[in-house]
């Protein structure tokens, strides 16, 4: 198996580099110019010129590629043109941890619930409560993300003052101690993360209705049940674990957006993370960024796909790598 | 089938949701707490929060050039003058200490003029020569004082074409610009610490230059060892070394940014509210929202829309209103831009060629009802791109074009355009079709291209709508490559649109329509070369005249900018120049004594 990983990863390299060769050029194709905020009244015409020349976008653009190239491969990024010439790794490494804690939380949350809904509804198929969590799941996971946070916002800060609007931590929440401040902190995550994982485990909570229905009626189950294990047993050792094996795939997948970050949750809380990061870079035509969140991401599938193709190995032994 | 689901229940179902309600009870009876217990309350309470749309920049008045990088330096750096916009007259008015350029018109806020670090200045008779002398009890927050050496050098900053500070053009004026190039060891002297002479190669108008010498400075001890071409990456901007009322005490890159009360400022004093927080909140809704619930205090242009359920929901919120400064119009393409971008030549556009033609566009479009539907009393009817506000050059004697479809019909038919089969006006074969584009995320220009459309379908007109995103839009736009658009224009409370209408197209970027007229061009000129700005009165009216006859683009509405505030901030002023014009004057009421 450490062979096929060495190999996969070995395939990664170049199709990354080609990723990124893409985005270099299709970005800098696009309209839009990282100079055109200094293009107005009252600013000196030469002053986009001058930024450009500082960007080093003056030069043809075969030159610029080369030059882009020989730094990435010493690592080294870049400076963001639209955050103060903050180096691009550090807009990442200050936005990332933020996009990380939601994303963690949100997968776990997203795959208790999804999974438990999943098992109850396909156990329980055609009862009321499959129909009526069905029902919901669909409802919740038809709906707008946005706009469910809006409403949220609006029952949850607004009509019924539990939880803050936005932001990661109440004004002056440093002086409440370590453990006031981690309070702070999660009291200020549970409105988004429930937006984000109520949406997300509607989704999971479909698959392993389907795919746990599947597997129920295989011979298998009822052997074990005809043994006389406890459904319980039957249920989770040996239904869900069949089960489950759909679900990993999801899994993997869900790796980039760990990183990549809930967009509109990030924009609609105002918190600073990956998500808002990307976007505002794009509007920006802010060329490094954009092209570091695109490695970032990139590789993030590359490793996702892998990952979800190891766990599937692990999972099922009928599987060789 | 078997009936596998009655006696099934996952393990310990009841127990782990009531875990998680309990969990949950707790974190937010926690956090209810935590926001109101007394010490969150003592810090609301030495706590003003301003909600921010984006971050600051840097935090170097060389270089910011964010809204919240320039509230931010305003708070933070010492100033040179202060300066306010005089509502009576609509003149800007510069103060030094113990001089003023214009007698305060009565009624009018008193802008305190303790914060100034000149003394005094004297202007030369033949116009090219401005002696700041400066005061000596001002010091950078390290203790060193500031001289007139810290202004001189960061004027050569302001100048140096590797920095690319965006506040070049304020040089244009100084000894040697003419030549391409400040000679700064002649057009700023520093004889000693306390005094700076400017030199210009010019005669410029007092206020003009007073308006240009008045940039912020940096401290000279703190930056000179930064190189140019390091300048922009210098850990200093971001650690920055102010004298103003207020100091950095924080900054947590895109959530929040806090300014402390700085004890020893003398410049004018140490702000009356001890900490400052501005908050980014990118989402409209949310900020509405955190108004609402206390969160934050202020927060800038609030949606006419959104004013009645704001003031029903809560009754220690105040909207205030100022302006009149932002209008939005409709663009019209002059000249038939494909053949000027091919050849060079300058030939009228086949649909908007004629004053006539966009005279009736004008009358066609039903102005007042978009007002009424969506700014309300927030919004007044544009002639020209001169403001009401600037009343001193207004042309009171103006009437707007009011809504007339029988007067554009008529208008249109003396041109020649006629209905065709499809009840689309025609001439020589063309139908009057075009494409009306936009950028994207502004719901106002939405609504009014909605009624635009309509009102000139009625006469006949097919008007596509084109929504761009606004990166692609402004691109489009500057490179000339539509025929009709709707935007908008925040003016300069100094009067000067050569850029936006002067004849050379290209030397003015932003006369997008490629309207041409030289007697515009000659009234700006003539307008420039009065010393006195009221002086340019006559040249300004005859201006708006021409304007309001030629309709180079449809004026549709100037836009009053709405701004919410908690009750619970007081001795707030706001003036045309800006929302936190007198910030440092501020209090805050204790929470107890808010009224509900």
């Amino acid at each position: 198996m450490l062979r096929y990983i060495f190999k996969r990863l070995l395939i990664a390299i170049p199709l990354i580099f080609g990723v990124l060769t893409l985005t270099f050029f299709i970005i800098r194709l696009a309209p839009g110019d990282p100079a055109a905020f200094f293009i107005q009244p009252g600013i000196s015409p030469n002053v986009a010129e001058q930024i450009r020349a500082q960007y080093g976008l003056n030069d043809p653009l075969p030159v610029q590629y080369v030059k882009w190239l020989g730094n990435v491969l010493q690592g080294d990024f870049g400076r963001s043109f639209s955050r103060a010439q903050q180096p691009v790794v550090e807009v990442i490494a200050s936005a990332l941890p933020i996009t990380i804690t939601i994303a963690l939380l949100t997968l776990v949350a997203n795959f208790t619930f999804g999974i438990l809904i999943g098992i109850i509804s396909a156990v329980r198929q055609n009862s009321l409560i499959d129909r009526l969590l069905t029902v919901t799941a669909l409802f919740f996971y038809s709906m707008p993300e946005f706009w469910f946070a809006l409403m949220m916002i609006i029952l949850f800060a607004l009509k019924f003052p539990l939880f803050p609007t936005s932001g990661l931590n109440e004004i002056g929440a440093e002086g409440f101690g370590p453990l006031g401040f981690v309070l702070d902190r999660i009291w200020h995550l549970i409105l988004p993360v429930t937006v984000l994982s109520i949406n997300g485990a509607a989704g999971i909570a479909r698959y392993v209705r389907g795919s746990m229905l599947e597997v129920i009626r295989q011979d298998y189950i009822r052997t074990a049940r005809a043994k006389g294990l406890p459904e319980n047993l039957v249920i989770f050792r040996h239904a869900l674990r069949n089960a489950l094996l759909p679900v990993i795939t999801i899994m993997g997948s869900s790796l980039p957006f760990i990183f990549s970050g809930a967009l509109f949750i990030e924009v609609i809380f105002a918190f600073p993370g990956m998500g808002r990061v990307t976007v505002e870079a794009i509007f920006s035509r802010d060329y490094p960024l954009i092209i570091a969140n695109t490695f970032i991401s990139g590789s993030l599938i590359v490793l996702g796909n892998l990952f979800a193709d190891v766990l599937y190995a692990v999972a099922d032994p009928r599987i060789k790598l | 089938m078997i009936e596998q689901g009655k006696w099934f229940s996952p393990p310990g179902s009841s127990l782990y949701s009531l875990f998680l309600l309990t969990v949950l009870m707790a974190l937010s009876s926690c956090g209810v707490k935590s926001g109101g217990d007394s010490k969150a309350r003592t810090a609301m309470d030495s706590t003003l929060v301003i909600a921010m749309l984006g971050d600051a920049d840097y935090l170097n008045p060389v270089l910011g050039s964010t809204v919240t990088s320039s509230n931010i330096i305003g708070l933070v750096y010492p100033s040179l003058l202060q300066s306010e916009f005089d509502t009576e007259t609509g003149l800007m008015n510069y103060i030094a200490l113990e001089k003023k350029l214009r007698k305060t018109t009565s009624g009018q806020a008193q802008k305190t003029p303790k914060g100034a670090i000149a003394r005094s200045w004297s202007f030369s008779a033949d116009h090219k020569t401005l002696t700041y002398t400066l005061r000596n009890d001002a010091f950078w927050n390290d203790g060193k004082p500031v001289v007139s050496g810290d202004f001189k050098f960061t004027y050569r900053l302001y100048g140096n074409p590797v920095v690319a500070s965006a506040r070049q053009q304020y040089l244009a004026e100084l000894v040697g610009a003419d030549k391409g190039q400040v000679d700064f060891d002649k057009a700023i002297e520093t004889p000693n610490p306390a005094t700076l002479v400017f030199r210009f190669y010019k005669p410029v108008p007092e206020h003009l230059a007073l308006f240009h010498t008045s940039l912020t400075p940096l401290p000279a001890h703190r930056w000179k060892n930064v190189k140019p071409e390091e300048f922009r990456n210098a850990p200093l901007n971001i650690t920055p070394l102010g004298a103003g009322p207020y100091l950095l005490k924080s900054w947590k890159q895109q959530q929040e940014l806090v300014l402390a009360s700085s004890p020893k400022s003398t410049l004018p004093k140490p702000g009356n509210i001890p900490l400052i927080t501005f908050r980014v909140v990118p989402d409209y809704t949310v900020r509405l929202t955190q108004l609402q619930t206390g969160a934050v205090d202020v927060v800038e242009n609030i949606k006419p829309e959104d004013f009645t359920a704001l003031l029903k929901e809560n009754s220690g919120i105040d909207v205030k209103t100022v302006g009149l400064r932002v209008y939005d119009y409709v663009g019209w393409s002059n000249i038939d831009q494909k053949e000027y971008h091919k050849s060079g030549k300058v030939i009228p556009h086949p649909l908007f060629g004629s004053a006539r033609v966009r005279l009736a566009l004008t009358s066609a479009i039903d102005r007042e009802s978009i007002i009424d539907g969506y700014l309300k009393e927030y919004g007044v009817i544009c002639n020209t791109d001169i403001s009401p506000s600037l009343k001193w050059a207004y042309n009171e004697r103006l009437t707007p074009h009011g809504f007339d479809a029988a007067r554009a019909t008529a208008l249109l038919k003396a041109e020649g355009w006629l209905p065709g089969s499809d009840g689309i006006l025609q001439k020589q074969g063309r139908r009057f079709s075009f494409v009306l584009y936009t950028n994207s995320g502004n719901a106002r220009r939405n609504y009014a291209s909605v009624i635009i459309q309509q009102n000139l379908r009625s006469i006949g007109i097919e008007c596509k709508l084109d929504v761009q995103e606004s990166n692609v839009f402004f691109e489009n736009l500057h490179q000339r490559k539509l025929d009709a658009w709707m935007a908008g224009w925040a003016i300069g409370l100094e009067i000067d649109p050569l850029d936006v209408w002067g004849s050379d197209l290209n030397k003015s970027r932003f006369n997008f329509t490629g309207y041409q007229n030289p007697r515009l061009d000659q009234l700006c000129e003539l307008a420039k070369q009065k010393m006195d700005p009221t002086g340019a009165k006559p040249y300004w009216l005859e201006y708006q005249e021409i304007l309001h006859r030629d309709q180079p683009v449809t004026f549709l509405y100037w836009m009053k900018e709405t701004q919410g505030f908690s009750k619970r901030i007081e001795g707030e002023e706001l003036n045309i120049a800006g929302s936190f014009y007198n910030i440092d004057d501020w209090r805050l009421r204790p929470s107890a004594n808010i009224a509900q």
